[in-house]
């Protein structure tokens, strides 16, 4: 999981889930904390699935 | 847009009972400049040093670095959106004091900010080891929060330099330089035949006091921009001060930014400058996705066949930059880029974070990571313990003797990406 998806490009991730922002990838301190809570949940659900998804290649989950 | 830059070369500064200049020596009312700058509910208060060439001094932690200036003629004032009120810049006559500048200092805002040997080993790596410097040492509040600090610091450094700009008002400069240039039609017309080339001036704007202003607006908020080559000389972009201290743009050097000036030199002659675009380095890939079209687009529109990118800062800006790079060279606009590199202490890592085979030209200004070891220094200015939290420095990093063993990514403008310093990579 990370914000500047060209980079995991260029070091050769294989499975890369895009993140939110440089200083806070898995969460936003804009929203309200109930909200902030559905993205992380959703986030880390996104990356789990990612995991037990076979790739062939370097793949963005968006 | 035409400006004068008329230098007052300053020879040397003490402190005395009335701030002016006689034959080229700055006396600064110390008391005066004081009661001045403390003026602000955030600070206790201030101190105030000379650090000069040659002497046994070591400033730390150094925030920013301004050179004094005035204006004499023409529309706008120094620093506008902070010290004077907006309004263009960048035309009629700016009094420059050549040779000397305001250094800040005081407790420690964020974890990158730099240090300046004023002699020894270190001195070769700052350029402002060789200007006549007035320290500002500032004290805020206990407890400050770490956004209102860097303000407060921010402006006790302009205020300081337009206090001290101010005694060249009247005074004939030493020399005149006049910097001109036409709009994008009339250059195109006058120089049909040289290669049009712009500059893609990339402004640090990660934020958490990574921030770069022009005109007083947070750069984060903008969308990339165009902005006079004249203006730029002219005060219209300030530092935010907290950026690694060997790549971050002092305000000294964004007023006197060596691209820009060579790019106006050549004007004409080897090249016909068409402008400069200014753009962010964003944390959101979005941000970065948009800002990077957006310079390209406006490099395009200006109708430039080459531009010069700089990069400010490293890491993440890296990807701005090899965006930058990509999209205007796929427009067919040749590219040069310059950036340093973090290849580790022993220079074998890869030296960016983000890589395009586009980059096909580009300029290395040195290794942030080459450690170096400073020796002890008589007269220290600040505080010494922060050489083990800032960034380059390291726990350790300070011995009991007082010498310190740093990666120069701590030496303020050490790899400084507008080529301002005298490093440089060579490939082979």
């Amino acid at each position: 999981m990370c914000t500047v998806v060209p980079i995991s490009l260029t070091v050769g991730a294989n499975r890369i889930v895009p993140a939110v922002a440089i200083p806070h990838p898995l969460g936003n301190p804009e929203l309200p904390c109930d909200e902030e809570k559905l993205l992380r949940r959703a986030l880390v659900e996104k990356a789990l699935k990612a995991l037990q998804t076979e790739v062939e290649g370097q793949t963005i989950f968006e | 847009m035409r400006l004068e830059l008329g230098r007052i070369n300053i020879t040397d500064i003490r402190f005395g009972e009335k701030t002016e200049i006689q034959q080229g020596v700055l006396v600064i009312n110390d008391a005066e400049l004081k009661v001045l700058l403390a003026d602000d509910p955030n600070l206790v208060g201030v101190d105030l040093d000379l650090a000069k060439p040659g002497e046994d001094v070591r400033i730390i932690p150094v925030k920013d670095v301004i050179e004094p200036r005035c204006k004499v003629e023409g529309p706008g004032g120094v620093f506008p959106g902070f010290i004077s009120k907006v309004e263009t810049v960048g035309s009629g006559r700016t009094h420059v004091l050549s040779g000397m500048a305001v250094v800040t200092t005081g407790d420690i805002v964020g974890f990158q900010e730099g240090i300046i040997d004023m002699s020894g080993p270190g001195a070769d790596y700052t350029p402002f080891s060789k200007t006549l410097n007035l320290v500002v040492s500032i004290t805020p509040l206990e407890g400050l929060p770490q956004h209102k600090h860097e303000h407060a610091v921010r402006m006790v450094g302009l205020k300081a330099a337009a206090y001290l700009g101010s005694a060249a008002v009247d005074l004939t400069p030493d020399q005149v330089e006049i910097f001109e240039l036409g709009n994008f039609a009339e250059n195109a017309v006058q120089y049909p035949t040289l290669p049009k080339v712009a500059y893609l001036y990339m402004l640090q704007t990660q934020g958490l006091l990574h921030d770069t202003y022009v005109y007083g607006v947070d750069a984060k908020k903008i969308l990339p921009s165009l902005i006079s080559p004249t203006e730029v000389m002219d005060g219209a972009i300030v530092s935010g001060n907290c950026v690694s201290a060997c790549d971050k743009n002092t305000t000294y050097h964004h007023q006197n930014n060596p691209v820009i000036r060579e790019l106006l030199l050549q004007h004409g002659k080897e090249l016909c400058f068409h402008g400069v675009v200014i753009s962010n380095e964003n944390v959101t890939l979005a941000d970065k996705i948009r800002s990077s079209d957006y310079a390209a687009k406006l490099v395009k529109m200006i109708g430039a066949e080459g531009a010069i990118v700089s990069e400010e800062g490293f890491g993440n800006p890296d990807t701005d930059l090899i965006m930058n790079c990509q999209k205007l060279e796929e427009m067919g606009i040749k590219t040069v880029l310059i950036t340093d590199e973090y290849a580790g202490r022993d220079g074998a890592s890869q030296s960016l974070a983000d890589a395009t085979t586009l980059a096909d030209a580009v300029i290395s200004v040195g290794n942030a990571n080459e450690v170096i070891e400073l020796p002890a220094c008589k007269k220290v200015i600040g505080n010494l313990k922060t050489a083990e939290i800032i960034a380059g420095g390291f726990s350790g990093a300070l011995h009991a003797d007082g010498s310190i063993k740093v990666e120069i990514q701590a030496i303020t403008g050490s790899t400084n990406e507008l080529g301002f310093s005298k490093l440089r990579g060579e490939g082979f």
